[in-house]
């Protein structure tokens, strides 16, 4: 497993436990976090807070499984994403993708 | 750690032989993990993924068979070549071991020195054959005519066009490049990059690349020569192709006017654009508005329109080019490649300059991604 997963209040936190979010792990992200959808954890945020690095390959794994979890009128969030990621994603408009939060919220719906 | 130094996990319960191991493994180059268990192991290889690893068989609870089993069922791991190291030269173990997709055993007796060269010799042969397959599917890429970057920049006498590529590690990745002219008037540039790494990206670069030259051709004939009409009818393509649905590509879709100088920009989830404006001297970044191809159906194209004056230069780039490595760890920073950037601007011989520095031999090595840049200058 790649993720911890916790149960909050109204969402499920999805924590990355890599420092390095790239293509060697990418397929396994997408595996696991659609796993959680057909679960019935539809509201995710995912906690970068350990990640020191993203790729475009995990990026693409992150927007996939957003379409697949909105698909199934779910949602997914970003939290915790260090200066550089958080740089980066302004960049190429993926705060526009998703919701993006410092830190965990009280609530995500 | 540099990205050259190889990686090893060494999983021993006898701690005098993981520090022999070790040390003696560190002294040659590598980086070495230790684990005194399996459990130990399967935590560390949460996070790290390294290019060998080097097991005991015999361990109390958790044995290395049982280990290797684990490694086998994840699709993440398995792939890592394994070696059995054991203090028992059982035949029969040893054939255990070689059905469970082993690479090769190694007696704890064996002296550290030649158990060195033996994973040295490992890593090279996998690392041959691994060169053999991908110079076989370049052979064959090259005879279907497949590009995804053209071999040549295009001629216009009101623009110096050129551009440069590299790719990683010899890989073709998901970066791809083309020039359209029109009737000598106009000229589209496209860069893009198909969301990945690597062969998968690279395959899907081709099916882009014809959507958005069918697009281009397709909106012109029609009379419509909108760069953010352009993308958004790109968009909805991808977004109803069954193939393409779960990829994403980034794209940067210039309309360079020939005689005007006046260019047209939409992006999608692009790098800004880098403008030296030769009048004031100054740098300025240029962003789009639009998303990722293949997101969603309203995209939010916007279109600008810029003029260009003699000596303007226009800079376009793919993510592979603000990445960086630094003392082993990898960070994505644009402002750092906008300053260095800036200092290369404005002269003669600023895309020899770029190219020497970020492409030279010595800067390839460093490169985590595959990079592409467009340099336009009006002439």
């Amino acid at each position: 497993m790649m993720i911890e997963t916790h149960q909050r209040s109204n969402y499920t936190e999805a924590k990355l436990l890599i420092k390095e979010a790239n293509l060697d792990v990418a397929e396994q992200f997408k595996s696991e976090i659609q796993h959680l959808v057909d679960r019935g954890h539809t509201h995710i945020i995912v906690n970068f807070e350990n990640v020191a690095y993203v790729d475009s390959s995990f990026l693409g794994a992150l927007v996939s499984v957003l379409k697949y979890c909105m698909s199934k009128k779910g949602d997914i969030a970003v939290a915790g994403l260090n200066k550089d990621i958080s740089n980066l994603f302004n960049l190429i408009r993926m705060n526009k993708v998703f919701k993006v939060f410092n830190s965990l919220p009280d609530a995500f719906a | 750690m540099s990205s050259s130094q190889k990686k090893i996990l060494l999983v021993d319960d006898d701690r005098l032989t993981l520090q022999l191991f070790c040390r003696a493994l560190s002294d040659q180059g590598f980086h070495c993990f230790p684990a005194s268990s399996a459990q130990e192991a399967l935590i560390i290889l949460k996070s790290e993924l390294p290019d060998i690893i080097l097991s005991d068989y015999h361990m109390p609870i958790f044995d290395g068979f049982m280990f290797r089993r684990r490694i086998l069922n994840d699709k993440r791991l398995k792939n890592i070549p394994f070696v059995f190291l054991t203090s028992f030269t059982n035949t029969e173990l040893m054939q255990r071991g070689l059905e469970m997709e082993a690479v090769d055993y190694i007696d704890k007796e064996t002296p550290v020195n030649v158990v060195v060269s033996k994973l040295n010799n490992i890593l090279h042969t996998i690392r041959k054959q691994h060169e053999k397959s991908i110079y076989e599917i370049r052979v064959a890429a090259e005879a279907l005519n497949l590009r995804s970057v053209p071999a040549q920049p295009p001629q216009v006498s009101e623009y110096y066009i050129n551009f440069l590529y590299q790719s990683f590690e010899n890989y073709p990745g998901g970066d791809f490049i083309d020039f359209i002219e029109i009737e000598d008037k106009y000229t589209f540039v496209i860069l893009g990059d198909v969301m990945g790494k690597k062969w998968g990206a690279w395959f899907f670069s081709f099916n882009f690349l014809s959507y958005i030259r069918s697009a281009v051709r397709l909106c012109v004939f029609d009379g419509d020569f909108s760069t953010a009409s352009i993308l958004q009818k790109i968009n909805k393509v991808i977004l109803m192709d069954p193939v393409l649905g779960d990829v994403l590509s980034t794209l940067s879709l210039l309309m360079l006017e020939h005689t005007t100088g006046k260019v047209h920009y939409s992006g999608a989830g692009d790098l800004p654009i880098i403008w030296y404006k030769a009048k004031d001297q100054s740098c300025e970044q240029l962003s789009s508005d639009g998303l990722l191809l293949g997101v969603r159906q309203d995209g939010g194209y916007d279109e600008r329109i810029i003029k260009l004056e003699s000596g303007d230069q226009l800079i376009m780039v793919s993510d592979g080019m603000i990445d960086f490595e630094e003392e082993g760890s990898k960070k994505t920073d644009y402002e750092l490649f906008f300053e260095k950037m800036r200092n290369k601007l404005g002269q003669h011989t600023s895309f020899t300059q770029i190219k020497n520095e970020t492409f030279s031999t010595e800067k390839s090595k460093e490169l985590i991604d595959d990079c592409s840049l467009i340099f336009i200058e009006k002439n």
